[in-house]
């Protein structure tokens, strides 16, 4: 769901950038008082990771493919979306700049799509979720429910931009992404199993925060 | 760093290296959602809304030597070149932000 150049004009492009500023200041408040020094490098690995799984676009129905995005994994391992606002802006900036995947221009709306709003809407299912059906199962859906809603917003995010009609965009998006949806529940669930189960400590669950 | 944190970061390390060796060659080359609904929507391929100038061309357009695009080998160095470069500005930006307490 990266969105490139010249599908937002620069008008709408500013708005989102501004979005971007606004969550940055507040992630990077985040990690001034949350981020312990420990908790560096597994903040640097699942960048590194999502840039990775990012490239591996697997199939799904409709002669469409789909890949992890990770905006629900980041935010659920911190248990805040900020944490998943600072991963993304790296991730989206190399892939922007140097891979020329997603637009320099679209960056504030795809940090939007991908960590604020991919990040919130996966760790809030989960949080509602946890006490009913368990937190793998939480997760599961909250990863699922995050790459739909995500989708959805950057279908309604076209259709303001005017690139596509919203009644074409919009079930167009939601439908592939309920498929993209499982592949990452799945690999969602995969990683919190094994750091819950090979390093427990950088999970912020553990804290009693959940 | 303590010891466990180096596996962590090994591990990470070899997965994602496994991952950008196999993306190559088994990754789908179909549409990804977002064009897909493009097509649907009945747009050109260089559709753009408005004309957006001066952004520079990227070093490895789709993940590729620019130079030699279809070579799977070349594929593999630009995203491990991807990773490296992600990963040491992911320690750069959590070190700069994290907690000082």
């Amino acid at each position: 769901m990266h969105i490139p150049d010249g599908f937002i004009p620069i008008s709408q492009c500013i708005v989102y950038y501004v979005i971007l500023i606004v969550a940055l200041y507040f992630s990077v408040k985040w990690a001034r008082s949350n981020l312990d020094e420990k908790r560096i490098p597994l903040l640097a690995v699942l960048a590194a990771g999502i840039f990775a799984i990012m490239s591996m676009n697997m199939p799904i129905p409709f002669g469409t493919s789909g890949h992890m995005v990770g905006g629900a994994l980041v935010a659920i391992v911190f248990l805040a979306p900020e944490a998943a606002v600072l991963v993304f802006t790296v991730v989206l900036l190399i892939q922007a700049l140097i891979f020329g995947d997603g637009g320099i221009t679209a960056l504030g709306a795809n940090v939007l799509n991908m960590a604020i709003i991919g990040g919130s809407v996966g760790l809030y299912t989960f949080k509602g979720l946890n006490g009913m059906i368990g937190k793998y199962a939480a997760a599961g859906v909250g990863a699922w429910l995050a790459t739909v809603i995500a989708a959805l917003a950057c279908a309604i995010e076209m259709a303001i931009a005017g690139t596509f009609p919203a009644n074409i965009g919009i079930p167009s998006m939601v439908l592939y992404h309920l498929f993209i949806g499982i592949i990452e529940a799945v690999l969602t669930v995969i990683v919190l199993v094994a750091l819950d189960k090979f390093r427990p400590d950088l999970l912020a669950w553990n804290k009693g925060d959940a | 760093m303590e010891k466990r944190d180096m596996a962590l970061i090994g591990v990470a390390i070899i997965i994602c290296v496994v991952i950008c060796v196999l993306s190559p060659y088994i990754a789908s080359g179909d549409p990804d959602g977002l064009e897909k609904s493009a097509e649907d929507s009945g747009l050109a391929e260089d559709f753009s809304v408005e004309e957006i100038k001066g952004i520079p061309d990227a070093i490895f357009p789709d993940y590729a030597f620019a130079s030699n695009p279809d070579n799977q080998g070349l594929q593999i160095v630009a995203l491990v070149i991807g990773v490296v470069v992600t990963l040491v500005i992911g320690f750069g930006v959590a070190y700069v932000v994290k907690s000082r307490n």
